[in-house]
Order: structure tokens, then C-alpha cells, then sequence
């Protein structure tokens, strides 16, 4: 069986790209949170929204700037 | 002198020798020794015949070499040549080579166990073809020179084949880098052709014959030696291999003595500086990316890289000439695609890479080659094709928790010939790769969760001051304007529902749906007004809400006009249509109202962005 070569799990080519639409979703999402945050009034605010919000923004921008480092050459 | 002295110590040790026990019964039928001295690496190849002589299978065939040329030895190989005539290069692997200490001889020589695939039947013989490389073997004499001195070279060894067994016929063959030889040991039919000097043929010699030689000629190749060189090869998943070489290199050849003059140097530098070097060539694996060249000062610029499919070649230039008994440090860098080197089979990883330096005829006194795996990596081993210490480490690097394994790799006496491919095994779970993103993930969560705790937090000292119950009531005035601010927004949904409806109208002249449509819409205005009033009353009692009551009624008012009017303009248009008039006459009827609705529409989206803004 001869061996197999491994590659990562995304192609090389696609980091920066990837890095770019990730960040800026993750970018729009906070300032979609940070906008909630500064409008509403203490008892309008629904903590479960605020939640959401942070943990689905976090998440971009968590693989944003992986991608980042990745495609900037330090390769973590 | 001491040399001399030592080679007849030997000849004399191995007259002794001569009389010992014969080790076996083979006999080496013809032996061709080339002996390669252009380079600062002496190259022996010997090709042997070798026959048996006795009635034993023999499977072991031993190897002599001098202690003094046995300590120098870096690389050893033997391998089977199949082919009739010279031409044909020795196919396969190498046969497995031992070192052994036999008990009745003296400490002077070194003996190589080389053991046959298939033992060697009476009256047999087999050709072996046997590689010995040797480091630090010529010596410089003299042993200091000026800028405009030649560098003069020494080297020893013996004529005759030195080995436990009879030798019927043999030859040697001394290749020079260049046709001046000082001077070289006068043997019967010794004869020097060109750079070529040949001595022999000898026959029937004895076993354990040591015939010294010395040759005194010039050599002005690049005596380029590593004390120490550090390789990390830092591996990661998401795609590179990441390779950093630390070289402490010196000019291991006649020492330089007095002064150095740049511009003799400059001005002539083949004859002011012929043993110095200036520039070294690295050949880098094909597809390296990101190279640097630099040292503890910053970034040397003179290289130059350029490179095809089969490989990259770096041309390295240090800082300065290097002359005799000079040193430099530097460090090389480039970074790798993954697939290249990185495979899996059965379940496990493994790294296939070289263990050399890429530099081309480099000798290195201690190499020490560096493994760093991906965090997460468990059950590691390394096989190298040649015996290497070996010991394990842990480095912290980008996102890391607990470090990553590495595996060390320890050598001393390295030459180009041990560029083979060595293996590092490892089992790597895929998902553990998830780990970097997470920790990247939970870092900007907490940033999150740490602004939500903010805001929530109320850290007011006291909770009965005047500052902090007026912004308590603000805060809830605020809260109910925009409740009022959401309901009318539902309220202007409805509206744009009906004007919809109402262009539907004009297209399909379907009134049953328009009809529906505006029951709907009624219903929901209907329970308007019903939420509309608590809230206008907390803000008629809240004092906070002053200057904002005044338009938030306005704005109610409005809105309730608008209502009215577009109903009526939507119960107009729809009666038109049962009655089947034409539009010019629907025109006219809704004429007046429609001026006043949009108007209203205006001012009530106006003061929808004042109360907004708040």
C-alpha cells in the first residue's frame, strides 16, 4: 500500500480569501452586537440574544484570524 | 616526523600481524582502490573480488582499517556489484556493516563485519564494491600560510591493500585536484599522468601488508567545515514544512598567518587568496518558498536563489572571504509544502526528509537535527539508514498549551553522503487540529462575554443619589419610547401592506383578495391603540419624559389620521372597482386624500427618525 501524501483540510490557495469573507462577516456581526449593546434600554435587552450574537460572532472571528496567520506565513 | 614514526609503528605491528591466524579462507582475487582526493572529503572506493578458497560457506566478510584513518571514518558502504565490466554501478541498498573488535589483535586497527545476504559457497566469488568516506584526513603542511602562499596538503596512506586476507592482484589509483604535486612516495611503476597518479599493480601480497604512502599536493577547494549545525524542521498541519538551519562554519585548512589585504584580494584573487572561499551553494529541496539568509546582524543580501522543477539552488555569499582558521555564522531558512514530505500509512504519520545539510561538500562536525511536531502528537519514533543518538524535547511555539514534541536527532562526523531520507512516526488525531481555531474562538468570546458582563453590571455606588434615580427613570422612559417607536413601525407595516394590496388590485382585479387583505389589517390596527395607551400614560406621568411627550402624542395623532385616511382611500378604490369604473374616475375620487396621505406620510416618518435619535 503505498503511502499517502497529507495536506491540510483547506487548500493553501484559499487562505487569504477565506481570511477576508470571514473576518468581515465576523466584523459585521460585532458591530451588529455592539449596536444592540448601545441602543437598547436595561430592560429591553435579552440576554440569550446578546449570547447569540457574541458566540456566533466570536466564531468568525475566531477562524478569521486563523486564517490570517495562516495566510500571512505563520503557520500555527 | 611523528608521522613517520607512527607509519613504522604500523608496518612493523603488521609484520608481527602477518604470522597471526588467517580469519577465514577467503581470498580477494583483485582489488581496485580509487582513491578521490579533489575535495577536502577523501573518497576510498574499492572494488573487491573476493573468492573462496576453503571448503566453509563463508557469510561474513571482515574490513581493516588503521586507527588513525578508523577514527576519521564518517560514512561506510558496501554493496553488491552485480554487473560484468566496470561500467555497471552497484545495484541495492548496502549490506548491514558491523563494527567488531576480533580478540587477538592489537588495538591498531578497526574491523567491519560485512555480512553476506547468501553465504559464499566453495570456490565462489562475489564483487563487492566498498565506499569509505573520510573527514579531516588531509592535513595542511605547512600548517600556516600568508595571504599569497599556496595551501599544500598531506596525505597518508598505504600502497598496499590492508586487509585480514591474501590479496592476489591489486591496484591503486590516486585522483589530485590538479596537476601539481609537491612531491609523493616513489614506488616501483608508480607513474603520474596528468592530475592521476597511479601505483601498482601488486601481487600476492600478504595479509595485514601496510605499505606507506605520502602525498604532498595542492588543494584549493573550498575547505568549508560546520562545528556545530542545528536543524529544525518544524512541521504543521495547515500546510508547511518549516526548515531553519543555525551553521558555525570555519575554513578547515592551512591556518592563515599575518596580515589580510582586502586589495591584493580584490585585485588578484586567484593568486592573493587561491585556498580562501567565497561563496557556497546550497541545493534546496524543489518548491521552497519564503527563503532567508541572514545572521546575528540582520539580513545578508548577497545570494541569489533561482529554481526548476527538480530543485532550488541557493548561492550564498557570507560577509567575508574566508581564509584559513576563519569562522562565520549564519542562519538559513525556507518553508516547504507539506505533501511533499509529510505521509500516511496504516494509521500513521511520518516525516521523510534528509538528514544532511544542503550545502554541497560541507563537512560537519556535529549535526544536530531537530523534529518539532504538532501539538497533540503521541507515539513518536525515529529510523535514520545510519546510527544517530537520538533524544526527545518539548518547544512552545504559536498557540500552544502543553508544547510540542520534538525529537532529536544527534550525529557527529556528517558528510554529503549521509543526505538520505530518515522517518519520524507519529499518530495524530485529525480532530486535535480543531484546537488552534478554538482557542482562537474562546479568546474573542470571553471579549464578548466580558463587554455583556459590563453592561449588565451596575456599578453605581449609591442607590438612592439623585443622578442615579433620574437615570433609572430615563432609562425607562427611553425603554417606552421605543416600545411606542416598535408598535408604530407595525403600524406603517400595515399601511405599506394596504398600498400593496391596493397595486395588486390595479394588476389582477382581484378584489376578494384586497377585501381580505384589509380585514387583517384592521384587526391588527384595532389592537394598536389598545397597547398604545398604558404606555402614553407612564409617559404623561414620567417628568423625565417632558420635551418628548409633545411629539410623541403628535406623532400618535398623526398616525391615527393617516390610518383613517388611507382606509378610506383603500374602501373608495375598492368600491370603484366593483363598480367597474374606469381609472381616470378612480383618480378623481381619491385625488383630494392622497395629497393629504403622503404629506402625512412625511411628517410621520420624520418624527418616527426625531424619536429614534432620543
Amino acid at each position: 500500500m503505498a503511502p499517502k501524501a497529507i495536506t491540510s483540510p483547506v487548500p493553501d490557495s484559499l487562505y487569504p480569501t477565506l481570511s477576508v469573507l470571514t473576518l468581515a462577516i465576523g466584523l459585521v456581526l460585532t458591530a451588529s452586537f455592539f449596536i444592540y449593546e448601545a441602543t437598547t434600554s436595561r430592560k429591553t435587552r435579552s440576554l440569550a440574544q446578546e449570547l447569540t450574537t457574541g458566540a456566533v460572532a466570536s466564531v468568525f472571528l475566531g477562524f478569521g484570524s486563523l486564517f490570517l496567520l495562516l495566510a500571512c506565513g505563520v503557520y500555527v | 616526523m611523528m608521522r613517520f614514526a607512527l607509519t613504522l609503528l604500523f608496518t612493523f605491528t603488521f609484520a608481527l600481524l602477518s604470522s597471526s591466524p588467517v580469519f577465514s579462507d577467503l581470498i580477494l582475487a583483485k582489488v581496485d582502490r580509487r582513491i578521490d582526493l579533489t575535495s577536502q572529503i577523501v573518497r576510498i572506493t574499492t572494488s573487491l573480488k573476493v573468492e573462496n578458497a576453503g571448503s566453509n560457506p563463508a557469510s561474513e566478510i571482515l574490513l581493516s582499517f588503521p586507527e588513525n584513518q578508523a577514527k576519521h571514518l564518517a560514512y561506510l558502504t558496501v554493496t553488491l556489484n552485480e554487473g560484468k565490466g566496470k561500467g555497471k554501478a552497484s545495484s541495492g541498498a548496502g549490506l548491514p556493516v558491523e563494527v567488531v573488535v576480533p580478540k587477538d589483535v592489537p588495538n591498531s586497527l578497526t574491523f567491519y563485519y560485512v555480512s553476506l545476504p547468501k553465504g559464499l559457497g566453495k570456490g565462489e566469488s562475489l564483487l563487492l564494491d566498498v565506499l569509505a568516506v573520510f573527514t579531516h584526513s588531509l592535513e595542511p603542511f605547512p600548517e600556516k600560510i600568508s595571504q599569497a602562499d599556496i595551501q599544500l596538503l598531506l596525505f597518508q596512506d598505504t600502497a598496499h591493500y590492508l586487509s585480514p586476507y591474501k590479496v592476489t592482484v591489486q591496484s591503486l589509483t590516486v585522483k589530485l585536484p590538479e596537476a601539481r604535486v609537491e612531491s609523493y612516495t616513489k614506488l616501483e611503476g608508480t607513474k603520474l599522468s596528468g592530475s592521476e597518479l597511479k601505483y601498482g599493480p601488486f601481487h600476492n601480497i600478504p595479509p595485514f601488508s601496510y605499505l606507506p604512502i605520502i602525498i604532498h599536493f595542492e588543494n584549493n577547494q573550498p575547505f568549508a567545515v560546520a562545528e556545530e549545525l542545528v536543524r529544525e524542521i518544524e512541521i504543521s498541519h495547515w500546510g508547511n514544512v518549516q526548515v531553519t538551519e543555525h551553521y558555525n562554519l570555519f575554513h578547515g585548512g592551512a591556518k592563515s598567518k599575518g596580515e589580510f589585504s582586502r586589495l591584493d584580494y580584490q585585485a588578484r584573487p586567484y593568486v592573493r587568496g587561491a585556498s580562501a572561499f567565497r561563496r557556497l551553494v546550497a541545493r534546496l529541496p524543489p518548491r521552497a518558498h519564503s527563503v532567508y539568509y541572514r545572521d546575528e546582524i540582520g539580513n545578508i543580501s548577497t545570494s541569489s536563489l533561482w529554481g526548476d522543477s527538480k530543485k532550488t539552488e541557493l548561492e550564498i555569499e557570507p560577509r567575508y572571504p574566508l581564509f584559513g582558521g576563519w569562522k562565520t555564522a549564519f542562519t538559513i531558512g525556507y518553508g516547504l509544502p507539506l505533501r511533499d514530505f509529510l505521509f500516511e500509512l496504516d494509521g500513521k504519520r511520518f516525516l521523510n526528509f534528509s538528514f544532511g545539510s544542503p550545502i554541497n561538500e560541507l563537512v560537519i562536525d556535529t549535526l544536530i537535527v531537530k523534529v518539532v511536531l504538532p501539538e497533540g502528537s503521541k507515539v513518536i519514533s525515529a529510523s535514520a539508514p545510519f546510527p544517530v543518538k537520538q533524544r526527545k524535547e518539548s518547544k512552545f511555539s504559536h498557540l500552544d498549551l502543553v508544547g510540542r514534541p520534538v525529537v532529536v536527532l544527534e550525529k557527529n562526523n556528517v558528510v554529503p553522503e549521509h543526505n538520505e531520507y530518515f522517518q519520524v512516526y507519529y499518530k495524530f488525531n485529525s480532530l486535535s487540529m480543531l484546537r488552534e481555531p478554538l482557542m482562537l474562538i474562546f479568546g474573542f468570546f470571553s471579549l464578548f462575554v466580558a463587554c455583556i458582563v459590563y453592561m449588565h453590571a451596575d456599578l453605581s455606588i449609591s442607590k438612592s443619589s439623585a443622578s442615579y434615580l433620574a437615570k433609572v427613570q430615563w432609562e425607562e422612559v427611553q425603554a417606552t419610547v421605543q416600545q411606542i417607536h416598535n408598535i408604530i413601525s407595525n403600524c406603517l407595516t400595515a399601511h405599506d401592506k394596504l398600498e400593496a394590496s391596493l397595486r395588486d388590485l390595479s394588476r389582477t382585479g382581484d378584489v376578494q383578495a384586497c377585501k381580505a387583505t384589509r380585514k387583517s389589517v384592521d384587526s391588527l390596527l384595532k389592537g394598536v391603540s389598545k397597547d398604545l395607551k398604558p404606555l402614553v400614560a407612564f409617559l404623561q406621568s414620567s417628568p423625565q419624559a417632558a420635551h418628548i411627550l409633545p411629539k410623541v402624542e403628535e406623532l400618535i395623532a398623526k398616525e391615527r389620521d393617516l390610518q383613517e385616511r388611507l382606509m378610506a382611500k383603500h374602501t373608495t378604490v375598492v368600491d370603484c372597482y366593483e363598480k367597474k369604473l374606469g381609472g381616470r374616475e378612480i383618480e378623481n375620487r381619491i385625488a383630494p386624500n392622497q395629497q393629504k396621505i403622503t404629506a402625512l406620510r412625511q411628517e410621520v416618518d420624520d418624527l418616527m427618525d426625531f424619536i429614534d435619535e432620543i
